[in-house]
């Protein structure tokens, strides 16, 4: 099985940077606090070498995760691609879980285009392809915006030229 | 909507499904809202009801009774409500009545609630009406606020009439009319009508729906649909197949569900009803204080376990029987609360057979139906409780239609997925307990370190029997896919049903180079999982069922700079 054809926008790869960037502050912060409380606690189980360097945690936790942060926006631009042919949705995406979806046009219900406000920033947005199964619908994110809107206006015309209400 | 000249393509197999008539009544496809998938019923394609004092025209077999008079429920069911409302009063009641000691002061706070009720019965009676006019149901409701739901007949997916005990007493029964929408205005109750109102309203309620072309039902049911309900039992459960019930798990924890209710009532009434929680902490100190006897409790309510949760079984499954009637598989059920169960068979897209451990040594299997847009499937899609399977397999093959092939095993691979996965975690806490166990010498963790050795032990035919469960494959017109095994479960489905693929890696199976590959269906569970398939399974099973999804992606990949197509 190929490869859907279609890269997403390059940058996606600005908005997933961005996205990973607050899980990464979200989490260092979370850590820097978690460290300060159990190191100044006295509880009985902390090792004294902790207690006297609570920042070990957070320090840590930011090695751990930073190659992660840098992989990840590339890792994504790589996988995530997506294509229509032959009236049908083959969209590939994920990170560490990767998933290939095929959506046949005629089963398609709703195509919704959304923009959060980063994607907005980064004049991208995420195409929402439902079908009456969830297993069946489709979600590509990072689509150029000009792209979606042409994407999802095909969509829509085509599904209802081809509806089949067998579901 | 603006109707498309393009009519939509019949898929190869499965009879007349696409039926064109329907090709433009759900909304349409649209960029930017919302919208769920059965939002914007078609109230405005409905004729505006008609005149006063007509004949209904749709309805020619039947009397033509009081049809345009909105109807009210029996008014009977008055005295049910207040008899039903009456263990929220009775706390209260019970309150006023201690504190009050008996005064005629009290006797009028309860006799004021007792009034409240039975008036508050009697305007929710008065102001409930349902009416079924042309083409559609209407249920007024005006008891505060004014509320009138409109469900057009053809969006009438099932009719689920019950009688619960109070209920049979009086000859009333519970209608609830599924429409297959989602969320909490998914169906419509019609709650204490009388049984000939509820058996005169299903088959006007189904007919619509029933006289489109159905392609499950057979040529009988067809020319027999407008001389009335003609109906045909396609199985009855023998009485003492009863006796396989407890095999499926099913209500086996009632013992404890009532002790357990007991426990709490005792906890949170307990003052109201004259006794302090302290006597309840007593009586539990008492019994910690005699272990055997509260070994001797809990032997015996694990001995009642299999008893209680036969009887259970028994009363909601007695003499169950699956009838076919106007294209429509009703499944009947219950000693107390009969249930009758109507499934349109124009819906059904397949069925489920579910067996656990214990069933599989007896050979015995459950089966529910795969509907498209049915709420609370669970209880609703049952199409048989516990039989045999060979009996099961007939009578899904005949009702619904038979999966003729065999399933064919996943990769080797699979199974070393499955062991690892049923054994590894309960290696970690046996880790944890043996450095533990070194560590401080207690002999806590020896014990914990034996259990947890023992559940790694049992995970080895656990996890060899979920790899022997595993299984898909495909007959040319159904898909069948099959995992578990505490509770195993085959789900087939039929081919029309397939809305979509999905194939999922994580990264251990990128690793093991095996994929979950999803038929994604538009009905049931939505979505049913093979589970660690090869890469060459995960590639052909697609291709196989619906080649003409797949072909565009097998082959080399367009040359050009592909676009979406924006020709009409």
């Amino acid at each position: 099985m190929r490869d859907p054809a279609n890269r997403v926008s390059p940058r996606a790869r600005g908005l997933w940077l961005l996205e990973a960037l607050f899980g990464f502050v979200l989490l260092v912060g979370g850590s820097v606090l978690a460290g300060g409380w159990v190191g100044g606690s006295g509880w009985a189980w902390v090792p004294e070498w902790f207690a006297a360097r609570p920042w070990l945690l957070p320090v840590t936790v930011a090695v751990l995760t930073t190659p992660f942060l840098v992989a990840e926006p590339f890792v994504r631009y790589a996988v995530h691609r997506w294509e229509l042919s032959g009236d049908v949705v083959y969209a590939r995406q994920g990170f560490l879980t990767r998933e290939w979806v095929f959506v046949p046009v005629s089963r398609i219900q709703t195509v919704d285009k959304g923009q959060g406000w980063l994607e907005r920033m980064l004049g991208l947005a995420t195409l929402e392809i439902r079908t009456a199964s969830h297993a069946g619908s489709s979600t590509i994110k990072g689509l150029d915006f000009r792209v979606a809107a042409e994407l999802a206006e095909a969509l829509a015309r085509r599904a209802e030229q081809l509806r089949d209400d067998a579901t | 909507m603006t109707n498309p000249a393009d009519q939509p393509p019949v898929p190869p197999s499965g009879g007349a499904s696409g039926s064109p008539e329907r090709a433009d009544d759900g909304p349409p496809p649209v960029g930017g809202a919302g919208e769920g998938p059965h939002e914007g019923m078609p109230y405005g394609t409905t004729p505006p009801g008609p005149p006063e004092g007509a004949p209904p025209g749709p309805y020619g077999g039947v009397p033509p009774g009081p049809f345009p008079v909105p109807l009210r429920l029996s008014p009977k069911v008055l005295l049910i409500d207040p008899v039903r409302m009456l263990p929220s009063l009775l706390v209260p009641l019970v309150g006023v009545l201690v504190v009050g000691g008996f005064s005629s002061r009290s006797y009028l706070w309860a006799a004021l609630g007792l009034v409240g009720t039975v008036v508050v019965a009697v305007i929710r009676w008065a102001t409930f009406t349902y009416e079924i006019v042309g083409d559609r149901v209407e249920i007024k409701r005006s008891l505060i606020s004014r509320s009138i739901r409109t469900i057009p007949l053809e969006r009438v997916r099932g009719v689920d009439v019950s009688t619960p005990p109070m209920h049979r007493l009086l000859g009333l029964s519970v209608l609830k009319i599924d429409t297959g929408a989602t969320g909490g205005d998914g169906e419509a109750t019609l709650d204490g009508i009388t049984v000939q109102e509820a058996e005169r309203l299903r088959p006007l309620l189904l007919r619509r729906a029933g006289t489109a072309p159905a392609s499950d039902a057979g040529p009988a049911v067809e020319s027999a649909a407008d001389a009335g309900p003609a109906e045909r039992v396609i199985f009855a459960v023998p009485r003492r197949w009863l006796l396989y019930g407890p095999l499926s798990g099913a209500y086996l924890l009632t013992p404890f569900a009532l002790v357990g209710g007991a426990i709490g009532l005792a906890f949170q009434w307990g003052d109201d009803l004259g006794f302090g929680q302290d006597a309840a902490w007593n009586v539990g100190q008492w019994l910690w204080a005699r272990p055997s006897l509260l070994v001797a409790a809990v032997v015996l309510l694990v001995t009642a376990m299999p008893f209680a949760g036969g009887v259970m079984y028994a009363v909601f499954n007695w003499d169950f029987r699956l009838k076919r009637r106007d294209g429509y598989l009703v499944a009947e059920r219950g000693l107390i609360n009969r249930r009758s169960v109507s499934l349109e068979s124009r819906r059904v897209r397949g069925y489920e057979i579910v067996d656990g451990l214990a069933e599989r040594w007896v050979g015995v299997v459950r089966a529910w139906a795969i509907v498209t847009g049915l709420g609370d499937s669970e209880t609703r899609g049952q199409l048989l409780p516990v039989v045999p399977r060979a009996d099961a397999t007939t009578v899904t093959g005949e009702a619904i239609g038979p999966y003729r092939s065999s399933l064919r095993p996943h990769p080797p691979v699979a199974r070393n997925r499955r062991l690892f996965r049923a054994v590894f975690p309960w290696l970690i806490p046996a880790a944890a307990a043996g450095l533990l166990l070194l560590l401080t010498g207690s002999a806590v963790w020896s014990v914990l370190l034996v259990a947890a050795l023992i559940l790694a032990a049992l995970g080895v035919p656990l996890g060899l029997d979920r790899y022997r469960s595993l299984g898909h494959g495909y007959d040319g017109e159904r898909v069948a896919v099959r995992s578990g095994s505490l509770r195993r479960s085959m789900a087939v489905v039929e081919r029309r049903a397939v809305v979509g693929w999905r194939l999922r890696q994580t990264w251990f199976q990128r690793r093991a180079g095996v994929f979950t590959l999803t038929v994604g269906a538009g009905a049931g569970k939505g979505g049913y999982s093979a589970i660690d398939v090869s890469a060459a399974q995960a590639r052909d099973f697609p291709a196989e069922v619906t080649p003409e999804w797949l072909a565009p992606f097998l082959n080399a990949p367009p040359t050009g700079t592909p676009r979406p197509p924006t020709s009409g």
